[in-house]
């Protein structure tokens, strides 16, 4: 069987096609079968609601008298970007405002913008002679925009990966509040809701097609950045018309010590065009399959510890090394579903019809890390012997070799290397002046330490996190192998 | 209903009739209530109060005004125009008072609600504020 756009299209205009939401067709194709589903159904809508970092919007802002040719310009004090024409600009939903960073960013001026308040436009200019003014302080609402136009480098995400932490304390990432000791997984997407796992072979997704975005239609313009389809984390690059979209599905948001973000409402109608369409649209979230993931290693490449469903997922726990650990979602269902049954509506209503793409998206893209010039240091690189002190000596032996090793930190074993603590110069003449003679009183016995293959960046930033100036190195048994401090990531 | 724990400073209620006052000075707003547990702590007297839900707010207030401590440990409201029902709060509540309903949209139990704060500076959307 095979249904062309133009039939499709034409029932939407008699006011007879049959849509239905990506988890409606899951029971239709089960109760029905599906070659019924396939020619009773002519449009399958989908949706996702969540936090995409890439998205931003270009505004034109017409020109002021004199004209300015902007050099810098912050809208609502987030800084935007100026790299084209005189008026033109970019805000990218990740900029932070320059004074409520961790608060306030980019998504909240679009939120804002799209609500019809009023935005403060602040600017200057280097000035020439067709572009007089050196600076600019106004306000503006969307109305007062030439075009306000959103263009999301990397939207919908076909599944993304579900965030744990194995570390000792709590992470904060842009995959929501980590807690430690695998105390909890966030995951995001909407599983069998998701646009791109509706059609995951791009049989009618492609530059050009026509979706539901922030509440208004946009477009597919290409695949996203980062489009990365032989793993199934394909993803799109899309832009639609600001001033029709509304703020419901368009919401500025801040993860706590990572920054600020915006929800972006996203929906694509799957027009059954044959069998293998009713199929795919009809994908359960236990066949959605993703990785779970530790943030707990600071690096590229984090360790995957198992694959999970979106059904585990979406049952709201998670089995991990014979636990069951809490999981929830960071992205919302509700609202997903709400864009699908949305978008099912405008269908229903003839006020949108459905277009074969211009051109696929591509199918083998490679997804390259990025190419760094300069050597990445580790922690084996630039250590050095840590002066040691068995846990059964006195203050005055740790004080001795503090002068004579000229070293302000003393690492403190067990006959057999093991770490059992740390003494700084600072906690000696603290003992001194306090009277004290037993090691046991001034050795700190919970060390923040490093290992060997460490990046140097991430030593530092143990350091800064937990205001120290050193980190034991150890191995993999506990026992110490060396120590580094602030004086040789200066020196660095 | 719902359980607040509030303590009467020692310098606040010194004698019964302090005492009536603060209580009627609730019973103004025309709401019934229990008292689950009266004790005497360092600081003063502890009482449970069992409070009908919705009244949670106009009770807090008036009892700060009248100088009476609602004690923090315990309680996050929920503002429900500013959540976006994502669920970034859920995995980090001990003892599911953060939940999901059937339809997806967040629900608080706020009998459930043991005051642990993690969830605060999880929401995106600053949602969730302390009591």
């Amino acid at each position: 069987m095979i249904k062309p756009y133009t039939e499709i299209n034409k029932r939407i205009k008699s006011g007879d096609v049959v849509v239905v939401n990506a988890e409606e067709m899951i029971e239709i194709v089960k109760n029905r079968g599906i070659k019924v589903a396939a020619e009773e159904i002519d449009v399958v809508t989908t949706g996702t609601f969540g936090p995409m970092c890439s998205s931003g919007a270009f505004l034109n802002f017409g020109h002021s008298d004199p004209p300015i040719k902007f050099e810098h310009l912050w809208l609502n004090d987030v800084h935007a970007y100026h790299g084209n024409a005189a008026v033109d600009c970019y805000i990218g939903v990740t900029r932070m405002a320059d004074i409520r960073p961790f608060e306030y960013g980019g998504g909240h001026v679009i939120e804002d913008l799209i609500a019809g308040k009023s935005i403060r436009l602040r600017g200057n200019s280097y000035t020439t002679d067709c572009y007089p003014l050196a600076k600019v302080d106004t306000e503006f609402t969307i109305d007062d925009l030439n075009q306000a136009i959103l263009c999301n480098p990397r939207n919908a995400y076909q599944r993304y990966a579900c965030a744990v932490n194995s570390t000792d304390r709590i992470l904060y990432t842009y995959m929501g509040k980590l807690l430690p000791n695998y105390g909890n997984a966030h995951y995001s997407g909407s599983g069998c809701l998701n646009p791109l796992c509706n059609d995951p072979d791009y049989e009618t997704i492609g530059f050009g097609t026509r979706i539901f975005l922030g509440g208004g239609v946009g477009y597919v313009i290409g695949e996203g950045t980062q489009h990365n389809p032989i793993n199934n984390y394909g993803s799109l690059f899309v832009k639609g018309d600001l001033k029709q979209m509304i703020s419901e599905y368009l919401k500025g948001v801040n993860y706590e010590k990572y920054g600020t973000s915006m929800f972006v409402g996203l929906g694509i109608p799957i027009p059954i065009l044959n069998e293998n369409l009713a199929r795919k649209t009809a994908s359960k979230d236990e066949e959605i399959f993703t990785d779970v993931v530790d943030y707990g290693v600071p690096r590229r490449d984090r360790p995957i510890l198992k694959k999970v469903s979106y059904k585990e997922l979406k049952s709201g726990y998670i089995e991990l090394y014979d636990n069951k650990i809490k999981c929830s979602s960071l992205s919302s269902l509700f609202y997903a579903r709400k864009i699908a049954n949305e978008l099912k509506k405008w269908i229903e209503d003839g006020i949108f019809f459905l277009n074969p793409p211009a051109e696929p998206l591509p199918k083998e893209t490679e997804y390259k890390p990025m190419k760094q010039t300069s050597e990445l240091k580790f922690v084996k690189d630039l250590k050095r012997t840590a002066v040691i002190c068995y846990e059964d000596c006195d203050i005055k032996t740790v004080a001795e070799k503090i002068i004579t090793q000229n070293m302000n930190h003393i690492v403190i074993t067990d006959r057999e290397n093991h770490l059992k603590g740390i003494v700084t110069s600072f906690d000696v003449t603290k003992a001194i002046a306090e009277e004290k003679t037993n090691l046991k009183e001034i050795i700190t016995t919970r060390v923040i330490i490093t290992t060997d293959n460490e990046p140097i960046e991430v030593a530092g930033r143990k350091m800064k996190l937990n205001d120290i100036s050193a980190l034991p190195v150890i191995d993999e048994n506990n026992k110490v192998i060396g120590i580094i401090t602030s004086e040789e990531l200066m020196q660095n | 209903m719902t359980i607040i724990n509030v303590t009467l400073p020692f310098g606040v209620i010194k004698d019964i009739s302090d005492y009536s006052r603060f209580i009627n000075k609730i019973l103004k707003y025309d709401i019934s209530f229990n008292i689950l547990k009266f004790s005497t702590g360092s600081s003063g007297i502890n009482l449970l109060l069992d409070i009908p839900e919705g009244k949670i707010k106009t009770i807090t207030e008036s009892l700060k005004k009248n100088n009476i401590i609602v004690n923090k440990k315990g309680r996050v409201i929920i503002d429900d125009d500013k959540c976006i029902d994502c669920g970034a709060c859920i995995s980090l509540c001990p003892t599911d008072a953060l939940h999901f309903n059937s339809e997806d949209r967040l629900e608080f139990s706020y009998e459930k609600c043991i005051g642990c704060l993690l969830c605060l500076d999880s929401c995106p959307r600053y949602a969730i504020e302390e009591m």
